[in-house]
């Protein structure tokens, strides 16, 4: 924003080339225009920016080799004078100074305090990564884009002159890429080097810019300087490997503030604060009094600060952020999500010394990823086409094996399937028909890799027909039918899956998938009532469902014997144990239409919203495809529409009576 | 008072204690006798008198009631936060139901006559302490409606 761009037409948009023996000549110019240099130099054993006379002070052959908590320079044998990536310093120390008197007070000759005028010598910059324009970038909207603004950083900025450098190596702790922030250099600069086997790759990005490239002694590059050049910022992209998930991150560490990653990352956060320091774009700072003895004048100076502090966030009353899992959770949700909010980037750049000036190596890349990991992108499934839709044209399944679920239910695997029945969802149905006996609508309590299960209660002809099967019959099935479980409407959310009595059945498969994903949500919970131990289905499946850790089971029972040692009660009675925010939570409910009412009615209580409540419902159906009527629920046939519905569609239909 | 801390901070974390106000915790914790009770062990049985009302702090309790023929069937069991012997509230009533241990369970037991004097004697107790009976009593109400309804009956 300093920089005066050049048009690119011009002359000074093209590149040249600068021999390296003739970097000297660019500071030459530089100090000459009566600017100040500022480059990379080796002290104590790191690469810092301060300020240079001549090409002789630059770090000819250093090479850093950075990992988390790791920083070594090395000599190697060539001249590569920007062979590094970054270090422990970064350019907001001259354009935003660790320390600075920001206002004088006096008690002598009358009482009055005065700020003094920015003091912001000419300065160029050489050697500025593209992350670290990027960084100067974000303090120019920190600093300079809100309705109060730091005219010393102002004046600092206006006076600073980027010769910006592209890298042509990374570290292993570098994520521009990840940031969107690198490695090339875009734009930002008054002058653009890239250093190739014998010097460098140079080009104009302001008037500036262009005047004092056209004073060096520089040549047209050949084909092969200008392709090296190029090729040299292509080969860090790729030595950088895949960039890190970042979309949405803002948004899901919003979602995770009490995640238990927080205290353990601050147990090991030792809070010494490098990380904020050596930051290029944390701005926070604190003000020092500074009187004299007789308190008649006094200075006011300002100084960077770290919100790692233990006294940062203190008012009289008390801490705020007391505990350094505060602490820490505010840096990490402040680079990466509420920054966005405030000043319209993300606060971190992807420099990565934060990683490697840790001294007990944490990693902010590893810390995201464990505390908001990328989701998978949501696929809304749609339901398959299905296999012999028309009533009177069956697809021909072999009953595989019986297995008794109580007195009056049955579980029939089905095998030899059209491929449509696989590809079902959970919630949907099939309508079963035998010779002689009408087709009625069974759900599909679960997929299996080659065949479907239909729990099946003896009620009628059909269904008593069809329990009384043995292994190798043949059925006819149409199907997979009517909507299904929206289970991605679950993800990031408590899921509760209510079951009542039979109601289990069409939500077996659900909780199958709920099981297969449990990473998906923030917790699953199934409420299962039954009117007595006895008449529990799936038994081994609750048992199983029970014993391991992605789905917590809770079984209720009407009514039992003393060898019973579980709940009794109703299964609204189990809502009590809901402990966590229930406007989080999206519900699935089957059971009697009575049942699955006093469910809807106790989670709304409880505060689930009523659109984050999904129910089964259960009407008479000849054809399963809305043609035959029977099924018809106001504006809606169950078998074609439903019978898995949004509680809120259903209105005020739902478990009135008569409909 | 710090005998009773622990007993509060136990309140605190049922449902039936939680709401209370601090004043009418004290006074139960100081009413009542934290007890335990081992697996299948008889808290209270039915026909006899009401002379204890507690508040099940953990394990769980089930309530039988004896149908000739059938034997003891459990019609409720009652988890953690919930209280059992409520009748005890009121004076010359019988417990309707025999309270078991189903397993290893410990609650504040408060002695029905000394609670009944306490609430007529002090009227703050008792209009805080009162609501909170009925609610737990409702609560069991509505949920034995949805039991009578056997709403899973073939």
């Amino acid at each position: 924003m300093i920089t005066t761009p050049v048009p690119s037409q011009t002359a000074a948009a093209k590149q040249w080339f600068l021999a390296r023996t003739d970097l000297g000549a660019l500071i030459d110019r530089l100090r000459e225009s009566g600017r100040r240099v500022i480059g990379p130099i080796v002290r104590d054993g790191a690469i810092v920016y301060d300020e240079i006379q001549s090409a002789a002070e630059l770090p000819a052959g250093w090479r850093d080799e950075q990992s988390a908590g790791r920083y070594r320079l090395e000599r190697k044998s060539d001249e590569r004078v920007f062979g590094y990536t970054v270090g422990p310093t970064s350019w907001k120390r001259f354009t935003f100074p660790p320390n600075l008197t920001i206002a004088t007070a006096h008690r002598t000759g009358g009482f009055g305090f005065e700020q003094p005028a920015p003091d912001a010598p000419p300065l160029a910059f050489l050697g500025v990564r593209a992350c670290e324009i990027a960084a100067l970038a974000v303090q120019d909207r920190v600093f300079l884009g809100g309705q109060f603004t730091d005219e010393d950083f102002r004046a600092r900025r206006a006076a600073a002159f980027i010769v910006a450098v592209q890298c042509t190596t990374s570290s292993s702790t570098c994520f521009c890429t990840s940031m969107g922030t690198g490695p090339e250099v875009r734009d930002g600069y008054d002058i653009l080097l890239t250093e190739i086997d014998d010097g460098f790759v140079i080009q104009a990005g302001s008037l500036e810019g262009a005047a004092i490239v056209a004073k060096l002694p520089t040549c047209r590059p050949s084909h092969a300087e200008a392709g090296a050049a190029v090729d040299k910022v292509k080969s860090v992209r790729t030595q950088m490997g895949g960039p890190l998930p970042m979309a949405g991150v803002g948004g899901r560490l919003k979602l995770q503030l009490d995640h238990p990653r927080w205290a353990l990352v601050a147990d090991r956060c030792v809070e010494c604060g490098n990380c904020t320091m050596s930051c290029p774009t944390c701005f926070c700072t604190s003000v020092v009094e500074r009187s004299d003895l007789d308190g008649k004048s006094s200075t006011t100076e300002r100084q960077w600060d770290s919100c790692f502090d233990v006294a940062f966030a203190k008012v009289a009353g008390g801490d705020f952020r007391a505990r350094p899992r505060d602490r820490y959770r505010q840096w990490l949700t402040h680079k990466f999500s509420t920054w966005w909010d405030q000043f319209g980037s993300s606060g971190c750049v992807g420099c990565g010394r934060c990683i490697t000036w840790c001294p007990v190596r944490i990693d902010v890349r590893e810390e995201l990823a464990a505390i908001a990991p990328p989701v998978e992108p949501i696929i809304q499934p749609v339901a398959v086409e299905p296999a012999a839709a028309s009533p009177g044209s069956y697809s021909i399944a072999r009953l595989a094996s019986v297995r008794s679920e109580t007195e009056d239910t049955t579980t029939l695997t089905l095998t030899d399937l059209d491929p449509a029945f696989l590809a079902g969802r959970p919630g949907q149905f099939v309508m079963v028909a035998l010779p002689a006996f009408p087709a009625v609508p069974i759900s599909i309590s679960r997929y299996r890799a080659n065949g479907i299960d239909l729990t099946i209660r003896a009620v009628g002809p059909t269904s008593t027909a069809l329990v009384n099967l043995r292994p190798g019959a043949k059925v006819g099935l149409r199907g997979p039918l009517g909507t299904f479980w929206p289970i991605q409407e679950a993800y990031g959310r408590h899921a509760v899956v209510v079951a009542g009595g039979v109601g289990l059945s069409p939500l077996h498969g659900l909780v199958d998938a709920l099981v297969a994903n449990h990473d998906r949500f923030e917790s699953a919970s199934l409420f299962y009532g039954a009117r007595t131990p006895e008449d529990q289905l799936f038994c081994e499946d609750l048992e199983a469902w029970s014993s391991g850790k992605a789905i917590d089971v809770t079984l209720t029972v009407d009514r039992a014997g003393p060898g019973w040692k579980g709940r009794v009660g109703v299964v609204t009675t189990l809502f009590d144990m809901i402990s966590w925010d229930c406007t989080k939570v999206t519900a699935f409910v089957v059971g009697p239409e009575r049942m699955m009412h006093a469910s809807v009615q106790g989670l709304i209580s409880k505060g689930v919203p009523a659109d984050r409540i999904y129910v089964s419902m259960e009407r008479h159906m000849e054809c399963g495809i809305g043609l035959c009527g029977h099924c018809q629920m106001g504006s809606r046939f169950v078998c074609k529409d439903g019978p898995v519905f949004r509680l809120s569609e259903l209105g005020d239909l739902f478990s009135r009576e008569g409909i | 008072m710090d005998d009773y801390s622990a007993v509060i901070a136990m309140l605190n974390h049922t449902w039936f204690g939680s709401d209370l106000a601090p004043e009418t915790q004290e006074r139960l914790a100081k009413l009542g006798e934290l007890q335990d009770f081992e697996a299948e062990e008889v808290v209270l049985r039915e026909g006899e008198d009401a002379t204890e009302m507690g508040i099940l702090i953990s394990g769980r309790l089930a309530l039988r009631t004896l149908v000739p023929e059938r034997g003891p069937v459990t019609i409720l069991s009652v988890e953690p936060g919930d209280i059992f012997g409520w009748s005890a509230v009121l004076a010359d009533v019988k417990t309707q139901s025999t309270v078991v241990a189903t397993e290893k369970s410990q609650a504040l037991v408060i002695e029905g006559t000394k609670l009944r004097a306490a609430l007529k004697a002090d009227h703050a107790l008792a209009a805080s302490l009162y609501p909170r009976v009925l609610q737990a009593v409702a609560r069991r109400l509505r949920a034995t409606r949805l039991q009578l309804l056997d709403l899973f009956a073939r």
